[in-house]
């Protein structure tokens, strides 16, 4: 279990709905390597991107233990996962969520600001990622001169920034063309390759999900294999 | 820098530019700054010319008795005076009331008798002297103020009849006492509808006469040297000065003037920072929209690793800016407005009523404008912090978002 960057045992996350509840997850066990990249599948509605948020320390499971590499993460306050959040993981979402103020490479080193750090460093490293993500003479533009897929590829790199050991993206190909989308998922599992970053992505796709080395599968509120 | 800060920046100025909204909610703060400097300075401005006019015609402080002062009392409050470092000057004066006539035309004013060589020292007569001179006033003679002249219609030269309350108490015991025959001297006007209405000056003399006292006077007028603390010298004085002697400060004296000005510049202030605060909404309002337009953004900063208190410090920095940009212009833009008031109120004078009627119908000519410091500090702290208060509600609004939720939302 040591060799695990991140582990979830037990996960279960209850919504009420109406007068009765409705039980999303129901003991979702998870284990992802290091390095590792993992896809997980599911019918709308089954439960990926709560789990996702829960894995990401955004939500609190009901039940159930996380494991952020060798912290007990389900024994933190969201406020005490937030202020690890930023040095341990990165998401990428459908949406981009681009900072509409600021260009590519500010977007990219604001993943550096928010834990506290914005120097020599770090804007090395978003020239590296910019030139990495393809987006080297772009990084002055602002989002709203990019197109979707620029966008995703911005987002990906600010993902990286801090050197995260796991990456958690949720339907990042949800918006963008089957060709962007396929160039978005090589990227994403190459970069995290590269560095060394374990992946694991939500995806309706099933060919992006086997381009992972692990497919999984959320149905019933369980985890299984896709 | 923070981020934060940072962001905020980034949010105010979008590629270096002022963003529009951001534009709006400062202009409201300029805006509502300039009002409130610029009533609460010319409110202070007619409060000081009040003040200053009332000690021009009767020094800082006056001394005076219950009962006459006679020649005794007289020189022991001179020799008092004389101690005293900050006394620049001091006349004696005497003070009632009596009937004037001209032409059949009575009239009821106050009157003042003054030792006139010292009294210039104290009061700047020549200053408010419309007409005449006072070097042609002897002991038959009087200036009378602007409009009690012209309402009894009386010039230059002109004689006029004067009674005082002694042929009263004189006709009590059968005695008759011819009504004083003086020559009008001079006509002044100090710009106070209620002593320019009905004042009668004369000399000392004269007014002995009148009241049939012989070399007693009611009081003194004195004057300070420039810059001193008047409280402080009338409570010395009233040390030195012998029983039943006492000394007022202009302020005392007038207290009942005073207490109108200051709750009145009190009721501005208070109306004015209504007006400041409601610029503040402005405010509110334009970040409280972009909280409501970044919902999803700020939820991206809780994922990357943002709290919720330095998400809120993002909205509250620009609170902070913005009312300190708003506040900055509009001290400029009131002290310039302040600058070139009286353009501006001939301006609007010769376009609406016409300069002369507005000369007549206020009591001022010029528009007076008097800033005070402190003034200037409250309407600082006041904007800023009702700024920064401004920007805590979209802040709070923003730091209560769950990212998980704020993410979810279309
Ligand atoms: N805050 C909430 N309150 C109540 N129900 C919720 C809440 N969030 C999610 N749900 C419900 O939980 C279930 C799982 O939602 P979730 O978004 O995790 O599904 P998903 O697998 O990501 O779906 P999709 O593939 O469409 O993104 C849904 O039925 C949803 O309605
Ligand atoms: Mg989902």
């Amino acid at each position: 279990m040591s060799e695990s960057v991140l582990r979830a045992s037990g996960l279960r996350k209850l919504y009420p709905s109406g007068d009765r509840t409705l039980e999303v997850l129901q003991g979702v066990e998870l284990a992802v390597g290091a390095g590792e990249s993992v896809s997980v599948r599911g019918e709308s509605g089954s439960g990926k991107s709560t789990l996702l948020n829960i894995l990401a320390g955004l939500d609190r499971p009901d039940a159930g233990e996380l494991w952020w590499g060798s912290e007990a993460a389900h024994q933190l306050s969201l406020g005490e996962l937030t202020a690890r959040r930023g040095r341990f993981l990165g998401m990428v979402f459908q949406s981009y969520y681009l900072i509409p103020e600021l260009d590519a490479a500010a977007n990219v080193l604001m993943g550096a600001r928010v834990v506290g750090r914005a120097g020599a460093a770090e804007r090395d490293r978003t020239a590296t990622l910019l030139q990495r993500v393809g987006l080297a003479d772009r990084g002055h533009h602002l989002p709203s001169q990019l197109s979707g897929g620029e966008r995703q590829r911005v987002a990906v790199a600010r993902a990286l920034m801090n050197h995260p050991a796991v990456i958690l993206a949720d339907e990042p190909t949800g918006n963008l063309d089957e060709r962007t989308g396929d160039s978005i998922i090589d990227l994403l599992l190459g970069i995290c390759a590269e560095e060394k970053a374990a992946l694991v992505l939500v995806t309706h796709n099933p060919a992006h999900a086997k381009k992972t080395s692990r497919q999984l599968a959320l149905k019933n509120g369980q985890m299984g294999h896709g | 820098m923070p981020w934060y800060f940072y962001l905020a920046l980034k949010q105010l100025f979008p590629s270096g530019r002022l963003s529009f909204i951001t534009a709006i909610a400062t202009i409201g703060i300029m805006l509502g700054v300039t009002l409130m400097l610029m009533v609460t300075s010319i409110m202070g401005g007619f409060g000081f010319q009040m003040g200053r006019m009332i000690i021009d015609t009767q020094g800082e402080i006056q001394i005076s008795s219950p009962t006459p002062i006679d020649a005794s009392r007289a020189a022991a409050i001179e020799k008092v005076l004389a101690a005293a470092p900050e006394v620049m000057a001091s006349a004696p004066y005497l003070k009632g009331v009596v009937m004037l006539d001209h032409a059949s035309q009575p009239a009821f004013p106050f009157i003042q008798g003054f030792e006139f060589e010292r009294m210039k020292k104290v009061i700047p007569l020549n200053r408010y002297l419309l007409a005449g001179s006072l070097d042609d006033l002897d002991d038959d003679s009087v200036i009378l103020s602007s409009i009690l002249a012209r309402t009894i219609g009386a010039r230059i030269g002109d004689m006029v009849s004067i009674y005082s309350p002694l042929m009263l108490e004189r006709m009590k015991r059968d005695d008759i006492m011819l009504p004083r025959e003086v020559r009008v001297a001079g006509v002044f006007e100090v710009g106070h509808q209620q002593l320019d209405s009905s004042t009668v000056l004369c000399s000392l003399r004269l007014m002995q006469d009148l009241y049939g006292l012989d070399r007693q006077f009611h009081g003194y007028n004195v004057r300070l040297q420039p810059g001193a603390d008047v409280a402080a010298v009338a409570s010395r004085l009233n040390q030195a000065l012998p029983p039943g002697v006492q000394a007022f400060t202009w302020l005392e004296s007038n207290a009942e003037f005073q207490s109108i000005i200051t709750f009145e510049q009190n009721m501005i202030f208070f109306l004015m920072a209504f007006i400041v605060l409601v610029a503040t909404f402005s405010i509110t309002i334009s970040l409280l929209m972009a909280v409501l337009r970044k919902t999803r953004e700020i939820g991206l900063l809780g994922a990357m690793g943002g709290g919720a208190r330095e998400v809120a410090l993002c909205f509250c920095v620009q609170g902070l800016f913005l009312g300190t940009v708003g506040t900055g212009l509009g001290l400029a833009l009131g002290f310039t407005l302040l600058h070139y008031r009286d353009n501006i109120v001939h301006f609007v004078a010769k376009l609406t009523v016409g300069q002369e009627t507005f000369v007549k119908f206020y009591q001022f000519s010029a528009l007076p404008a008097h800033t005070v410091t402190k003034d200037v500090v409250f309407i600082i702290v006041f904007t800023l912090i009702a700024s920064t208060l401004a920007g805590l509600i979209p802040a709070w609004r923003a730091a209560r978002l769950k990212p998980v939720e704020a993410l979810r939302s279309e």
